[in-house]
């Protein structure tokens, strides 16, 4: 709880996968910093919380929390109780609560305040939960389901709404920009869809359809938009990672490796001018949007590595979906 | 194992282990000073039927010690615990380890919402505000910070061999060693540590040394790959073994017991042979970039090729050693020269030290007359480049018994793949010109056999 951390903890990477470790990672040297036990389980999402002291890990059945600052293999906090996998996770930005979605078709509200329920609330669907993202006005959630059905849960209000972009394909991630202007989602046909989002302050967000994009040949696996809200990259089986430009939906960059298999997952540093990247192969990549060259590799894990945390100094809300 | 059949020493090797692992030492006090194997009359052997019972290579004599077992002089004088000390407390490190842990279940909030308790409790945030926020936000990224200061980090040749590291992997069987880095004076007589998943080769075993000592100690330069390194056996005072050769780093890690290694850097000049063998490995692949020259080339090279088998044929009949490895009954490897020549097949061990090799039984030298041998074939091809090869010849003719119908039997060899098959042409040369009637007899032998099996295999299989 020391305040006199340097700069480079401040920037935090932690990567975890089907190897049931979670690894933090020195972004300049690509040396390995910490290994911490996932035991049992794979990792589907990995979110930092909003004062940067714990790491969550949504696994099967679990949310585990790793302590960040003391080098402790072994969780401090696990939430338990959900009887399938979990797929999301992520925090309200005053980190009064955590939201996760899952297998057990539920998206639920945590409560964090130690011996306090009031927050508790579930949210149940029809289908598994893929993934879940916070609207950035923290209090409407997103949960997108394998039946291609996204919820627009308005949590004041209880009130939802649904769409359905595409029938009979299953909504892989959903991301939202920090202005709150646009939503992507991707599916496993490899579209993606964007939105763009209208809010009256005491009515519940209105999506517009603004654009389709074929966004892959293959199944897609990730979605998030930049900070600055100009870029949405997706993520896909198809061994790539793309950056769209969100001002016309053009190809900025694909990002390939010879080596490198699907790819799960993808955050963009906090100036957007970086962007890692997680695949099967085992490697996070840290790619340079400018060139698009690959200037480190972060290699430590014995299967793939499908999701990653990442917090740079910005004080930043970081939703994460599987 | 064949040898566990000798119950004699089996039941030596039990009193042995029951002494060692005991940690009291009254085994030892009770047990030591009569070596109860020994005072059981011979007459009485029904017992341990094997007593007399002599191996035809000696394996056997002295063997009542068993073993030798070896206590691990790293926790300097203190024994070990026994195994149920140490389950116990893994058990309590278990239970410390859960009690750290806070879980918190799932439950459900007792008391529904109110409408306006929801809305207190998940307010909207003014979306207006975030915005303007957002916008005159000015993004700085500690990383590109950082990247900008160092912008041209090379990148380091041994990254990739860091996920073969051991002590950042959970639930995977890994092996430590005590590496001595012999190309520098400074760490040369400290072992450093390195921990690696035991399913790695030999050659990511270097490669990983080599990223440790990046990280560790930049100060000590590496040249740019595995390949100039090997790793030889050390002692744990960092004194390298130099009788042994490098280990073969094709090799899984974990077919090697040693706990200390040594990185030593190669000698290029010794290295010729190696680099020799990957470029013929790599004309196959080259063929498929077809030009004429290739083909001209290849063409060349089969004629070379056919040269070089008729050479052999010739150069048959001269005396030519080899240094391979013999496999005994239990597969142990034991290191020998295979001299070959016109008129008989020598076995002869290379001297070695080590101690394991009086339990494993020391190879006799052996000769035997060209026209008691009856054939030698490839047995196996192993992944590792490697190949065994089988020997037979008839034991009848080779001296010993001279009652009842030849027996035959066989020698079991491993060499590297290209030696191997260069063996067992050359004897196969010999036999050709030779024709014994003991070679005739056992083709007959093993061609009734095969018919009897329906298959088209010449030779033991």
């Amino acid at each position: 709880m020391t305040n006199t951390s340097s700069n480079s903890d401040q920037i935090i990477l932690a990567t975890g996968g089907y190897d049931h470790t979670i690894k933090l990672w020195q972004l300049n040297t690509g040396v390995c910093q910490r290994t911490a036990q996932h035991s049992d389980s794979q990792v589907n999402a990995l979110a930092i919380t909003p004062d940067k002291q714990l790491l969550a890990a949504a696994g099967h059945q679990h949310i585990r929390m790793y302590d960040l600052l003391v080098s402790n293999p072994n969780p401090v906090i696990n939430y338990e109780g959900v009887s399938k996998n979990v797929t999301g996770v992520g925090f309200q930005e005053d980190g009064k609560w955590m939201f996760t979605g899952g297998e057990d078709c539920r998206a639920r509200i945590w409560d964090l305040r130690s011996k306090n329920l009031q927050c508790q609330r579930i949210f149940q669907v029809t289908a598994p939960v893929n993934c879940v993202f916070l609207h950035p006005n923290q209090s409407e959630l997103v949960v997108g389901d394998q039946s291609g059905v996204i919820h627009l849960w308005d949590l004041r209000t209880d009130h939802n709404e649904q769409l359905i972009p595409e029938a009979d394909a299953s909504v892989q991630s959903l991301a939202i920009d920090r202005q709150g202007k646009m939503m992507a989602a991707v599916n496993n046909k490899g579209h993606g869809y964007v939105w763009s989002l209208v809010s009256d302050n005491e009515q519940p967000t209105r999506l517009k359809p603004k654009h389709k994009i074929q966004a892959h040949k293959r199944y897609a696996l990730a979605c998030r938009i930049s900070p600055d809200s100009k870029y949405l990259v997706t993520t896909s089986a198809d061994q790539s990672a793309r950056v769209w430009e969100t001002e016309n939906f053009s190809l900025v960059l694909e990002l390939k490796h010879d080596s490198q298999r699907w790819v799960w997952d993808a955050i963009f540093s906090a100036d957007s001018k970086y962007l890692i990247t997680a695949s099967s192969d085992g490697v996070a990549r840290l790619w340079n949007l400018e060139n698009g060259n690959i200037e480190r590799e972060y290699s430590g894990h014995q299967k793939a590595v499908t999701a990653l945390a990442y917090c740079d100094q910005l004080p930043v809300v970081d939703n994460f979906t599987a | 194992m064949a040898v566990y059949d000798n119950r004699h020493w089996l039941l030596s090797h039990i009193q042995d282990a029951f002494i060692s692992s005991d940690d009291t030492g009254m085994c030892e006090v009770v047990m030591v000073s009569d070596n109860i194997v020994r005072q059981i009359p011979i007459s009485e052997n029904d017992c341990y039927p094997g007593i007399e019972q002599k191996d035809e290579d000696d394996d056997m004599v002295g063997l009542t010690q068993s073993f030798e077992i070896h206590s691990d002089l790293q926790f300097g004088l203190h024994r070990h615990r026994s195994n149920t000390a140490q389950r116990l407390e893994r058990m309590e490190e278990e239970k410390k380890k859960a009690a750290n842990v806070i879980h918190v279940k799932w439950v459900t909030n007792p008391v529904p919402l109110t409408d306006e308790e929801r809305a207190e409790l998940f307010p909207r945030k003014d979306m207006c505000k975030i915005r303007e926020k957002e916008q005159n936000m000015k993004r700085v990224s500690l990383l590109t910070e950082m990247l900008a200061k160092c912008p041209a980090m090379p990148q380091n040749p041994y990254q990739e061999y860091a996920k073969f590291d051991g002590n950042a992997q959970v639930g995977v069987t890994i092996k430590k060693y005590g590496i001595f880095l012999t190309m520098s004076p400074a760490k040369k007589n400290y072992p450093m540590r390195v921990a690696i998943i035991s399913t790695a080769k030999v050659s990511d075993l270097i490669g990983l040394i080599c990223w440790k000592c990046s990280v560790e100690h930049p100060d000590i330069v590496l040249k740019d790959g595995v390949r100039h390194y090997g790793l030889y056996i050390a002692e744990d005072d960092g004194e390298v073994d130099w009788d042994f050769p490098y280990l073969d780093s094709r090799e899984s890690v974990s077919k090697f017991g040693f706990n200390y290694l040594a990185l030593v850097e190669l000698d290029p000049t010794l290295n010729h042979e190696e680099s020799f063998i990957s470029l013929e490995d790599a004309v196959p692949l080259s063929i498929e970039s077809i030009s004429a020259n290739a083909k001209a080339n290849q063409e060349m090279e089969e004629d070379m090729k056919r040269i070089k088998v008729n050479m052999i044929a010739i150069e048959a009949p001269l005396y030519k050693s080899y240094h391979v490895f013999i496999l005994n009954k239990v597969r142990a490897k034991i290191e020998v020269h295979l001299g070959i020549s016109d008129d008989k097949v020598e076995i002869e061990p290379v001297v070695q030290q080590r101690i394991s090799s009086k339990f494993w039984g020391r190879q006799r030298a052996v000769t035997h007359s060209m026209d008691s041998v009856v054939a030698c074939d490839l047995t196996d091809y192993k992944s590792n480049n490697r190949a065994s090869f089988r020997l037979v010849y008839d034991h009848k003719r080779d001296g010993a018994g001279s009652e009842g119908t030849g027996t035959f039997k066989h020698h079991d060899f491993e060499a590297d793949a290209r030696m191997a098959a260069e063996i067992v042409q050359k004897v196969n040369h010999i036999l050709e010109v030779r024709q014994s009637a003991r070679r005739k007899e056992y083709i007959a032998l093993s061609e009734r056999k095969s018919h009897k099996r329906k298959s088209f295999h010449l030779g033991p299989r």
